[in-house]
């Protein structure tokens, strides 16, 4: 780029009409910066792209989850004694697995072989015969998950060519994989577990519906509490608070609140609510509460904004034929300036959604299987989900977290659609 | 004047949270990061195949889990924690000036403690004294030996001229880990006193040995890397000049990413820890609070799960994971000492 | 037997109340003469007779229940035996949690003392006697004042600048939120950083060079000596965040440029909002793309080129927070720079210059003091950003101005020392109040500079 001298080429130039020699500089510099700043904008946009292409192309291989076709014998003599919650499941497929490969048989082969299937092969016969005990002595052939080794090695993730002392999976396995492979007993189908379970320790058992739910509890605490008090808040700042220094000490807060780090909101939450006032630690309820004084001030912002577009002539109209203020604002001002707070709410809590700081301050990182049923319940959300299964070792982890992200961004992209939609909707021109 | 209703309701909601003294229907457990995987593999399973809800388990290490565990009775309180040394005689003590005097021990199995290395690297062999030398605070000067000096060495092949001119960068955990506790006993005190300096002070002055033996050095040289070991494994893999310090069972999961290095020239290997030939092995603990056993739902069950054969036995799914199973005598009766809810005794 | 349901109770009176008032001023209104001639509308009057039914009533409750727990325990502990009284006040608070435990957790008493027994069995009469004389009051407060207001009802009662005053009372407590909530954090975080204060000097703190908040945790463990000088980890939040900013403000700043100066009305319509989708995306995405695509590439380059860089060099995390916050400074300069009067821009046009020029010499220079402010405002993010940093950056306290080495930040010693262990009396856990104190009050400067700043340059074109 050219050094900036046309300051002073514009002092001392008698006349900037006459073209001059500089003449053709001065444009090619303003060229030059023209395209110094699309670049500007290019390497951002480039930049999402890769993110998401990252990210899409990582995750999108946790929707399919590669499953095995076994044929399980329901002996009766499986069940004779126990009561159906104890039965040897485990047992049964291990059976099912030698009967497929009956030349396995030192106590090491086994075990690899065993170690093809996934644990939660188990839980499903258990849930079909407490479904329907009728199937006791019957042969079944049913798809089971692979265990998430095998997912990764029928989704390439595991080189088949390094050395066998660097792989995961032994010489043997791929052999009995192939095996499998041959007779169409190993199939990549819809991965129905991942949306369906709530976290777990083995990759391809671990769902994503613990965390939706958790943040739906969460965001459901947040938005109730948040909205009314926001739009309370704007109501009175903009239209009956006096103009003093009261006033301008709540209008400085809470400018300054939108800015606070949002861990500094976890400390808060981690002080107050659980140490003082006992709240239970990992639940929704106090997640809920420190989201939503975390999203108050966008909320109180945008209402703000929003009210102050409407023309003073409306509440002039209804103020003079006998109206009063409250009665103006509820009638008038309110509703027309309602679908611009939604827009600022909704953004609130697509802030909310993604955040993830306060809630580590707030016992929200822990190991819960079961779907939470209550604010009450421990829970996890969907972002501090991400972060447990980004830091969990297993290979099969990472592609779980790839998808949870687009999950995520998916629930983003739709809040912030909505509000982009209601904005364009009913915004109305004066 | 509805959104004043409204607005009331809202409000009201505020009222509704209000402290409540509410039963707890899951379990609380708390603990160390090294029995985590176990422990949560346990609930799990225990989940899945009950009608009771699957415990809670934050990972906290044992220091941290005996703290909130012995905070006292009642369902504020996790009712186990994991952990992976012995209880001391100090946290007793607090629990029992807190109110929880009746503690259940239960010994799970053995965890070997690995040093280990990414596998893009040369294998380490490595001495316990090379450690102690290595990590230590202060070590004798080799000059004179009588006296402790400020660890000079930035090398390991200063510590041993067999050992690689690699900078010495040891990541392992911060004092609130159990595994840090049992790697000081097991490594740098047993390291330590094979050095006639040592064994001299310990016999004059019993608390400088101590102090000796058991602080690691604060120059960098080791990197305190948070509980999480899982963290450590990652780091080593970008790290191929650093070695991490953690339980052999994440050494066995990650057995594609890093390697053991050998220790007095025994590799960590499930055998070599099983046999006790391996020399840095410990056992494995959670404790129950028995006051907690009626009260909150499936505790019995939980334990009962974890005592059981399928779960910590030779073939168990535990034995998968990593956990070195007891020797069958002792499995036996530490399973029915589970089964009773056998009290500990008071040190 | 009332007590757990008596907030919907008082409600749904409130509701009957609600209807009886509006049904009292239509008969009142019709005695009178008609509609005309009532001071208020009659669902003014209802919802007054409703508030004076449900207000002192909720008022009384929620006196209640803060002080529930004080007034029970007082009483039991006055039934237990002389024995217990005389013991210190912790030996005392683990009794009446004993007792607090069989009451109500189901426990059974461990040290088999049947006074213990005893208490609890009363405690458990005394909060249900209690319970039930407090729902009898508060049903009370319901009902009395709500007869008299209806009886109030006539065509001069004031009805509605009464209800309006009220709803008003409510929008002034719901604005004062945002002041409770500074006031809590600013609680929250001193109490205990006077107490680490007390173990720790505030000079040692403040310009300590060395930081490793290793202690040992009981009587019996030796473990490193604990030293809590803030000074390295505040280096390598500015070292962190200087990065950044050396990645957003030139990114941001053109952007915001080339959009409000150069770009067609159609680029710049799909252009914005696309440059927003960066600052929508959630922290722990960019964390999880910092620590799993960005930091291996950064070491990796770094390798070919023969330098060291450690894996979770501050570059990484710098850069990546860096792209996160370019919206921010993007779009709150384009803010800035719109705010410039048009007119400026046509006499430096009308004189000849080039855009460019324009820009340099005129649009720049204007909108300076806005930019800057701007800029500070990124800056407060950037320190007290957390994720990226806690899953990219690095744990070890090193007082190091290299980009190549591993630093740590403030939020990232915070999580590490809250998480995990959350007791409230180490130093170590104290600590990290200490530091949210401290981040609290540097983003605090930060934010309130930026914002008068840009606040006297928009007033300075309006």
């Amino acid at each position: 780029m050219n050094s900036p001298e046309p300051v002073n080429t514009m002092t001392t130039r008698p006349s900037l009409l006459e073209p001059g020699k500089n003449l053709k500089k001065r444009y090619r510099t303003d060229l030059w910066f023209q395209r110094i700043g699309i670049t500007a904008i290019f390497l951002s946009l480039a930049f999402i792209a890769l993110l998401f292409f990252q990210i899409i192309s990582e995750g999108y291989t946790a929707f399919i989850q590669t499953n095995i076709l076994l044929e399980v014998e329901f002996s009766e003599q499986a069940f004779a004694k126990e009561n159906l919650a104890t039965a040897d499941y485990p047992g049964l497929i291990k059976k099912s697995l030698t009967d497929t490969f009956p030349e396995v048989k030192s106590r090491n082969g086994k075990k690899l072989l065993f170690s093809l299937v996934s644990s939660g092969a188990a839980y499903k016969l258990q849930e079909m015969v407490e479904a329907n005990p009728k199937i006791i002595g019957t042969r079944q052939k049913m798809w089971v998950a692979a265990a998430s080794d095998v997912d990764m090695l029928m989704k390439n993730k595991i080189d088949r060519k390094a050395p066998e002392e660097n792989r995961r999976l032994m010489d043997n396995q791929l052999a009995w994989l192939d095996i499998l492979k041959s007779q169409g007993r190993l199939e990549k189908q819809f991965n129905q577990t991942f949306f369906t379970t709530g976290d777990s320790r083995e990759p391809e058992l671990a769902g994503i519906l613990g965390g939706v739910k958790g943040t739906a509890l969460t965001l459901f605490i947040t938005l109730t509490l948040a909205f009314p008090i926001g739009v309370a808040a704007a109501i009175y700042l903009e239209e009956f608070a006096p103009q003093n220094h009261w006033t301008d000490l709540i209008e400085v807060n809470i400018n300054n609140l939108a800015a606070v780090p949002s861990i500094i909101f976890g400390l808060l939450g981690l002080a107050i609510f659980i140490n003082f006032f006992g709240l239970p630690r990992s639940t929704p309820i106090v997640g809920g509460l420190v989201l939503a004084l975390m999203a108050l001030p966008t909320i109180i912002i945008a209402g703000r904004a929003s009210l102050k577009s409407v023309p003073p002539s409306i509440r002039e109209a209804a103020l003079g034929i006998g109206a009063s203020k409250m009665q103006t604002i509820t009638h008038h001002v309110l509703p027309l300036a309602m679908p611009g707070m939604l827009t600022g709410a909704i953004i609130g809590m697509a802030h909310a959604l993604g955040e993830t700081a306060p809630l580590l301050m707030i016992g929200m990182v822990a190991f819960i299987v079961d779907i939470p049923g209550a604010i009450t319940d421990p829970a996890a959300v969907l972002p501090v989900q991400i972060y447990l299964w980004a830091d969990s070792p297993e290979r099969g982890f990472t592609e779980k977290t790839s998808a949870a992200i687009i999950i995520l961004l998916a629930f983003l992209m739709t809040m912030n659609s909505l509000a982009i939609y209601l904005r364009k909707k009913f915004e109305i021109k004066w | 004047m509805k959104a004043s209703h409204l607005l009331v309701a809202g409000s009201l909601s505020l009222f509704m949270v209000s402290p409540a003294f509410a039963a707890r229907d899951y379990i609380s457990i708390v603990g160390s990061s090294t029995v985590y995987p176990f422990a949560t593999v346990v609930a799990e399973k225990y989940g899945k195949t009950s009608s009771t809800k699957t415990p809670k388990i934050e990972s906290t290490g044992s220091g941290g889990g005996f703290k909130l565990f012995c905070g006292g009775v009642g369902v504020d309180h996790p009712d186990i924690t994991n952990s992976s040394r012995a209880i001391k005689d100090s946290e007793i003590k607090t629990c029992a000036d807190n109110g929880v005097k009746e503690i259940v021990e239960v010994k799970i199995g053995y965890d070997g403690i690995a040093v280990a290395n990414a596998k893009t690297a040369p294998q380490f062999k490595l001495s316990r004294k090379d450690l102690f030398l290595a990590l230590a605070k202060e070590v004798p000067d080799p000059k004179d030996p009588a006296k402790l000096i400020a660890n000079p060495y930035k090398t390991w092949k200063d510590v041993n001229p067999e050992l690689p001119a690699n900078t010495i960068e040891v990541l392992g955990p911060p004092p609130t880990s159990g595994t840090r506790d049992a790697f000081v006993e097991l490594v740098m005190e047993t390291g330590a006193d094979t050095l006639e300096a040592m064994k001299a002070l310990k016999k004059a002055d019993k608390k400088a040995h101590t102090k000796a033996t058991q602080t690691v050095r604060e120059d960098g040289a080791y990197i305190e890397a948070g509980e999480n070991d899982n963290l450590i494994v990652q780091k080593l893999q970008s790290n191929p000049n650093a070695l991490g310090i953690f339980g052999f069972s994440f050494l066995d999961q990650n057995g594609d990413k890093v390697q053991g290095s050998s220790i007095e020239g025994k590799l960590p290997t499930y055998d070599a820890i099983a046999d006790g030939s391996y020399p840095v092995s410990r056992p494995l603990f959670f404790y129950v609070k028995k006051a907690h056993v009626e009260v909150i739902p499936g505790m019995k069950g939980y334990l009962a799960e974890f005592a059981s054969e399928k779960a910590w036995g030779k073939e168990g799914y535990l034995a998968d994971k990593g956990l070195i199973a007891m020797p069958d005598a002792e499995r036996k009766e530490m399973a029915e000492s589970v089964a009773d809810l056998k009290v500990m005794e008071g040190k | 037997m009332i007590y757990p349901s008596i907030i919907p109770c008082i409600l749904v009176l409130a509701a009957g109340v609600y209807l009886l008032g509006l049904r009292r001023a239509e008969k009142v209104a019709a005695l009178s003469g008609g509609l005309r001639e009532m001071h208020s509308l009659p669902t003014h009057y209802g919802v007054f007779a409703a508030l004076c039914c449900a207000l002192p009533a909720l008022f009384l409750l929620a006196i209640w229940m803060v002080s529930e727990e004080k007034i029970v325990t007082h009483m039991i502990s006055g039934n237990l035996p002389a024995e217990y009284l005389k013991l210190p006040a912790n030996k005392l608070s683990l009794v009446i949690n004993e007792v607090k435990n069989i009451a109500f957790g189901g426990f059974t008493a461990t040290s088999g003392n049947p006074a213990i027994e005893q208490a609890a069995a009363a405690y458990v009469a005394h909060l249900h006697a209690t319970r039930n004389i407090v729902s009898i009051v508060v049903l009370f407060c319901c009902i009395v004042p709500a007869w008299f207001s209806l009886r109030s009802i006539t065509k001069d009662l004031r009805a509605r600048n009464l209800v309006e005053g009220a709803a008003r009372i409510l929008l002034i407590g719901c604005a004062g939120v945002a002041i409770l909530t500074t006031i809590g954090i600013v609680f929250s975080v001193l109490f205990e950083s006077l107490r680490f204060f007390q173990s720790v000097p505030l000079a040692d703190f403040l310009f300590g060079l060395k930081w490793s908040p290793q202690i040992a945790m009981r009587a019996d463990q030796a473990g490193s000596s604990g030293a809590f000088g803030a000074v390295p980890v505040f280096i390598g939040t500015f070292l962190i965040a200087a990065i950044a900013m050396m990645v957003a403000i030139p990114i941001g700043l053109l952007s915001a440029i080339y959009l409000s100066e150069y770009a067609g009305a159609s680029f710049r319509n799909w252009a914005k909002p696309t440059l927003e989708i960066l600052a929508g995306i959630p922290t722990v995405v960019y964390g999880f793309f910092a620590a799993l695509t960005v930091a291996p590439l950064i070491r990796d380059i770094g390798t070919v080129l023969g330098l060291t860089v450690s894996s979770e060099s501050a570059l990484a995390a710098g850069l990546i927070m860096g792209i996160m916050i370019i919206p921010f400074v993007s779009s709150l300069s384009d803010d800035v720079i719109h705010a410039v009067p048009q007119s400026m821009r046509d006499g430096s046009l009308a004189l000849g210059a080039t855009r460019f020029e324009t820009i340099s010499n005129v649009i720049i220079p204007a909108a300076l003091p806005g930019i800057v402010g701007s800029i500070l405002l990124a800056v407060s993010r950037a320190v007290g950003e957390t994720m990226i940093v806690v899953m990219a950056a690095g744990l070890s306290a090193n007082l190091s101005f290299n980009p190549l080495t591993a630093v740590t930040t403030v939020t990232v010693q915070i999580v590490t020392l809250l998480v995990g262990d959350q007791e409230f009396d180490s130093p170590k856990t104290l600590a990290a109040f200490a530091l949210g104190l401290l981040l609290f009050v540097f983003t605090l400067v930060l934010n309130f500079i930026a914002l008068r700043v840009v606040r006297r340059y928009r007033e300075h074109y309006e």
